[in-house]
């Protein structure tokens, strides 16, 4: 990379209403020293302790899709054979008096499909049908393989005060970069 | 039979079970890397406790944050508890939690609701248990 776009990227990651960001691969290691950083700075941004809360939450259960589902990616193999590791970004902003926290990995076509249709039908559920959601979801067994079928998302929709959002961009690569935003 | 006890770290609560008091505590945290074996560590406990004697339990549970995973390993934890109650055994749950966290209240009223044999109280977690 040359000075240029870093100086873009950091134009516009070094911005006030970001509180944080990461990007690159991402481990339980790094889920917990992020995480305490996010602490640390929600602590001097916002007051509301629940909103805290729920940002935190978001943001564990987004960290942990990455580490479970990021392995998707343009990245190389970890050459110890087990396979690539996962890669993704995460970016909390703030503006007024929400906050955002977006999360993007990458995944196949078909992920993209199954994942936007899953956050489609959370989006339009109101906070009792999540509920009574989460409680069924909670007693089904643990889906292996299914990617993002997840109690986590009923749990990031259930903390977030509107309707997830996402997109699914193709950059022309065999690779779909999968976004997924909630605010609080 | 000798009482446990773990220290809390980041990401995992302190946990305690007392034979002389009877009583086991969760307090802390709770997001680990390997949510079913940390969970499994407990049950053991649990199992143990169960397999000395025919002595009731309180539980208290004063969790100020747990993921989704820890969620579902608490859902089969107190499952296992209420099969215990339902064999005759005097079990009492206190969940401790935070007023402002609704979602963490319906939690429990949830899982209190279908758990038919212990008795859940839903109190409110003390500022200090929640730092």
């Amino acid at each position: 990379m040359d000075f240029q776009r870093f100086n873009q990227l950091s134009h516009l990651l070094l911005n006030d209403q970001f509180v944080l960001s990461y990007s690159g691969y991402v481990s339980e290691d790094i889920l917990r020293a992020v995480g305490d950083t996010l602490r640390t700075r929600l602590a001097s941004h916002v007051s509301d302790s629940n909103q805290i809360r729920n940002i935190f939450s978001i943001f564990v259960e987004l960290m942990q899709n990455i580490i479970r589902y990021g392995d998707d990616g343009p990245q190389p193999e970890t050459g110890d054979g087990e396979g690539k590791p996962a890669f993704g970004i995460v970016l909390v902003s703030q503006t007024d008096e929400k906050l955002s926290v977006m999360a993007g990995n990458f995944v196949t076509d078909d992920e993209a499909k199954i994942l936007s249709e899953r956050i489609q039908s959370l989006a339009e559920c109101d906070a009792e049908e999540l509920r009574q959601l989460y409680r069924t979801k909670l007693r089904e067994p643990v889906e292996e393989t299914s990617k993002g079928a997840s109690l986590g998302l009923i749990e990031i929709a259930r903390r977030a005060s509107l309707p997830l959002t996402c997109e699914v961009i193709n950059n022309g690569s065999d690779y779909n970069l999968f976004m997924i935003k909630a605010t609080v | 039979m000798s009482n446990f006890s773990i220290e809390a770290t980041a990401r995992t609560p302190s946990v305690s079970l007392n034979y002389e008091a009877k009583s086991f505590e969760m307090a802390g945290e709770s997001y680990p890397e390997d949510v079913p074996a940390f969970f499994a560590q407990m049950n053991e406990q649990l199992d143990s406790y169960f397999a000395a004697s025919k002595d009731e339990l309180l539980v208290e549970i004063k969790l100020s944050y747990f993921n989704s995973s820890s969620a579902r390993a608490l859902m089969e934890m107190l499952d296992n508890l209420d099969s215990e109650a339902a064999a005759g055994r005097k079990i009492d749950v206190n969940w401790h939690c935070d007023p402002d966290d609704d979602i963490t209240r319906e939690f429990a009223q949830d899982i209190s609701s279908d758990a038919t044999h212990i008795h859940v109280s839903i109190c409110d977690l003390a500022p200090l248990d929640a730092s």
